[in-house]
């Protein structure tokens, strides 16, 4: 757990055991007309069962679930651990407590079944008293089913209810064989889904004066839960539960000061140095790495390929090229024909051509001319000549005047015209182009000339440039969130010039009066206003601006050696403070194993003192401190001594680390300096009730203070002895 | 992220595969883990049979259990008042007069609300916050949590609020 090295250890979660069959217990015939004691202590999360000879109980998470396997369509009854081995038998689990109560009776009968089938009892009745734990104040529903259940289902002969604290204290504070129980104390019950305190006095539970907070185990590790889930709100694996509760148990820990812990853990080293890395199970993203000869492989195809195309993209090249010429003789011999045959007519021409798909002969003209230059331009490619310059083309109608020419040779004018403004104009861009480039060239070596002769000179102008356009796009933000704000000055004066525009006396009075209008528009600034007024508008301004902060940046990472990607606008923009960085450190995309992991920090002490302050998680509670405070004032002085001076933790959630120190740095404020204080932690925090119990059992005034089957017949379920250890509920 | 290979796929039809002739010398499969550890078969002779559980029972949920015990309380109370002010009438000696102490029950015993005042810790970071954004509500340590408290959508908002205990519902 040390995290002074310089690489911190990652932990990973526990791998869940396969549940096997269970360990075999001793055999019935011990116990079979003996009359032990069975001792059964029903816990929220785990049963524990065992009879009473025994030094150690059985134990099983106390949740049942019938299932029917999908395979083989057989019906399963599962117990405890068992439940783990069938995935689709966890969503049948059915507890016999509900949260604090125990109320489901279905799952509670099958609970027992697999205790006593488990310790082997063959016999018609289970005939063994029972002694039984029960929450403290339990409602007496609870109480009167059970004891239908044991009664009628399971005729034993006589049950007493115990709670479960009181038994804890008792295992601790064993009195000597003869002697009764007298020892004073007050027991904190540390249980999974409440916390109770106990006042103890002369051996007896004063009940009246005991109180619960409804915060326990669950709450905890669901609280610690839901603090991941927001923390990482897009973590790749689903987070249990079951894990988180590992977690609490491993990680977490009470402090006895609270905010000075606080105040030092907004240090980020600090803040580093307290967290535990927890790395879960995640999946590498599939590569395929092929071996050289693989890659060499596939370049030859690809080269092949290529080849090949390239061929076909020949070969239909040159059948075009074949194809045109062919096509270029018969147009030339069609030509040619008009002029052999000497005067054929006017119309039969004509309709030659139109046969062919000539319009006229001009596009005759045209076409044979279009497809002579394509051959002799592909011919001359093939051949492998460079290709000549294009020469000017002329165009001779333009500068014929129009009387001169017949309606055909205007429409060639006209088209004539047409082009050669076009080509002119193509000229003269071309022109603007070489220009521009000309001065860009010009610009870019009179720039490297300054930057090779003053490096720092240079640089510390680029800058400039860099911070004034920084600071704009920053004024721009800063005044887009302002006007989002109702209030702010911004948003005022926009209000202001809408106000205006739309103003009725735009146009003062008299002008009015002699049919003036509203000037508006006539001074082209004026719609400048427009740009003001509308803030959804996205800006041109703005990607200018960005573009070219780029391309100062980039200008200066390339030449200049102390501008790092830091200083940057980019980076500077993203930067996150130290404190969010070392409390949620950020993993590259890369990096899928850092994306599965969680970093528990403040985490580690903020459940923990829940307990304290429930109110922290939304509980409206007093937390444990303030409970203990309203206990004990209920006492007179000296009991209250001796209460204090026996605080007794117990319950499995009570061994989570630091719990004592804080308790009395928590303690010793309210009580009288003078007054002696200890605390005391069970030696078995999650069997000592049990222990208890079967140490009771053992006792000759067993059996005193429990229900036997005729009591039980004449009073019904709900009443019980009053007696040290019991419930006062329902007593008499 | 992940560059899938796609496989061809074998006809369908072509994974079942016919049973070929059995020569009986092959294992049979033995019962699954989850089968070895279910003990619904198990010989239960303890259980009376003739005990007929009310199976239209139903399972009375948390709310019904205490809502019957507070009931139960109240009348029990108001009895005892009746009888305290019956014998108060008669002029029965005061000694007689038992204090019967108000007897705890699971919901008496539950702890009270706090009176201490609360401290205030960052909703974000869990340390303390002297600030509170006045747009969300959420808890703040510093500026940069204010950063990031701003470039939250509302549905992340609600839940850091829910985790605090405050539940919005006008959003």
């Amino acid at each position: 757990m040390d995290i002074d090295e310089p690489t911190p250890t990652v932990y990973t979660l526990p791998i869940p055991r396969a549940p096997g069959p269970p360990p075999p217990a001793e055999p019935y015939a011990l116990h079979r007309d003996a009359h032990t004691p069975l001792v059964l202590d029903n816990g929220s999360t785990t049963l524990r069962w065992g009879f009473a000879s025994s030094a150690a109980p059985f134990t099983g998470l106390n949740a049942v679930a019938k299932y029917k396997e999908r395979r083989t369509n057989k019906p399963l009854l599962l117990f405890g651990e068992a439940i783990d081995a069938e995935s689709g038998a966890k969503s049948q689990t059915r507890t016999p407590w509900e949260g604090d109560v125990l109320l489901n009776f279905d799952a509670l009968e099958n609970a027992l079944d697999y205790a006593f089938v488990y310790l082997g009892i063959d016999t018609p009745t289970v005939d063994h008293p029972v002694i039984m734990s029960e929450r403290i104040c339990t409602p007496l529903h609870s109480r009167a089913l059970t004891s239908e259940l044991m009664f009628e289902l399971y005729n034993v002969p006589s049950l007493t209810y115990c709670v479960d604290g009181v038994m804890s204290f008792y295992a601790n504070h064993l009195p000597p064989p003869t002697t009764p129980f007298t020892s004073d104390g007050l027991v904190l019950s540390f249980n999974t889904h409440s916390t109770s305190v106990i006042p103890i006095l002369k051996g007896k539970g004063i009940m009246s004066h005991v109180q619960r907070i409804p915060w326990g185990a669950a709450q905890s590790s669901e609280y610690l839960l839901k603090l991941i889930q927001l923390k990482y709100p897009s973590f790749p694996t689903r987070v249990t539960s079951a894990q988180t509760n590992w977690m609490y148990r491993t990680f977490c820990s009470f402090t006895p000061s609270y905010p000075t812990l606080l105040k030092s853990l907004s240090n980020p080293a600090t803040l580093r140095s307290h967290e535990r890395i927890l790395q879960f199970p995640f999946l590498l993203p599939q590569t395929d790495e092929k071996s050289p000869s693989e890659l060499a492989r596939l370049a030859e195809k690809r080269k092949e390929q290529g080849k090949k195309l390239q061929e076909l993209a020949a070969k239909s090249r040159a059948d075009k090229l074949l194809q045109k010429e062919a096509d270029l003789e018969y147009l030339l011999d069609l030509r040619g024909e008009s002029e052999l045959t000497g005067k054929m007519s006017r119309k039969e021409w004509a309709a030659r051509l139109s046969a062919e798909g000539f319009e006229s002969e001009a596009a005759l003209e045209d076409t044979i001319k279009k497809l002579d230059v394509y051959v002799k331009k592909a011919r001359k490619k093939e051949a492998g000549e460079v290709d000549e310059p294009m020469e000017e083309p002329s165009f001779p109608l333009v500068d014929v005047p129009d009387e001169e020419l017949d309606e055909e040779g205007l429409k060639e004018k006209k088209k004539q015209k047409l082009l050669k403004s076009g080509w002119e104009f193509r000229v003269r861009a071309r022109k603007e182009k070489e220009r521009e480039r000309e001065e860009r060239e010009r610009e870019a070596k009179r720039e490297e000339e300054e930057r090779e002769t003053d490096l720092a000179g240079w640089s510390s102008k680029m800058r400039k440039e860099q911070e004034t356009l920084m600071g704009k796009i920053k004024d721009r933000a800063r005044r887009k969130t302002a006007l989002t704000d109702r209030k702010s000055a911004a948003a005022q004066a926009r209000m202001k010039n809408i106000a205006n525009l739309a103003a009725d006396d735009r146009v003062p009075k008299k002008k009015r009066k002699g049919g003036g209008e509203d000037m508006f528009g006539a001074d082209d600034a004026d719609w400048q206003i427009y740009r003001k007024i509308n803030i959804t508008a996205p800006s041109d301004d703005e990607e200018d601006d960005l573009t070219s902060l780029h391309e100062i940046e980039r200008k200066l990472l390339t030449y200049d050696p102390t501008f790092t990607p830091s200083h940057t606008h980019a980076s500077l923009t993203s930067l996150s403070s130290a404190l969010l960085t070392s409390f949620r450190p950020p993993y590259p995309d890369t990096d899928p194993a850092g994306h599965a992991r969680i970093h528990l920090s403040t985490e580690r002490f903020r459940v923990p003192e829940t307990y304290f302050s429930p109110s922290m998680a939304g509980t409206d509670t007093a937390g444990l401190g303030e409970v203990i405070a309203n206990v004990l004032a209920r006492f007179p002085e000296h009991e209250k001594a001796s209460l204090v001076k026996n605080v007794f933790l117990t319950g499995a959630p009570s061994q989570v680390g630091g719990l004592r120190e804080k308790l009395e740095d928590t303690l010793r404020p309210i009580l009288d300096p003078e007054m002696p204080m200890g605390i005391v932690q069970a030696a078995d925090a999650g069997l000592d009730a049990w222990r208890g119990m079967a140490a009771y059992a053992r006792t000759p005034e067993f059996g005193v203070h429990g229900v036997s089957r005729a009591e039980y017949e004449e009073w019904g379920g709900e009443r019980v002895k009053r007696w040290w250890g019991g419930n006062r509920t329902g007593s008499s | 992220m992940a560059t899938m290979k796609v496989l061809a796929m074998p006809p369908k039809g072509s994974t079942k595969k016919k049973p070929g002739p059995s020569d009986g010398a092959a294992t049979p499969q033995g019962p699954s883990l989850a089968e070895q550890l279910s003990y619904l078969h198990y010989p239960r002779p303890f259980k009376n049979p003739y005990y007929n559980k009310n199976v239209n029972r139903r399972a009375k949920n948390l709310k019904a259990v205490l809502g019957q015990e507070r009931e139960r309380d109240r009348v029990k109370r108001e009895a005892l008042r009746n009888s305290k002010a019956e014998r108060a009438a008669q002029g029965v000696d005061g000694m007689d007069v038992e204090e019967e102490e108000e007897e705890p029950n699971y919901s008496s015993i539950e702890a009270p609300p706090s009176v201490l005042p609360q401290r205030h810790y960052c909703d974000i970071t869990g340390l303390e916050a002297p600030y509170t954004d006045p747009a969300t509500g959420l808890r703040y340590h510093d500026k940069s949590v204010y950063a990031l408290i701003q470039s939250l959508s509302p549905g992340i908002v609600k839940d850091y609020l829910s985790a605090r205990g405050v539940n919005s519902i006008v959003k």
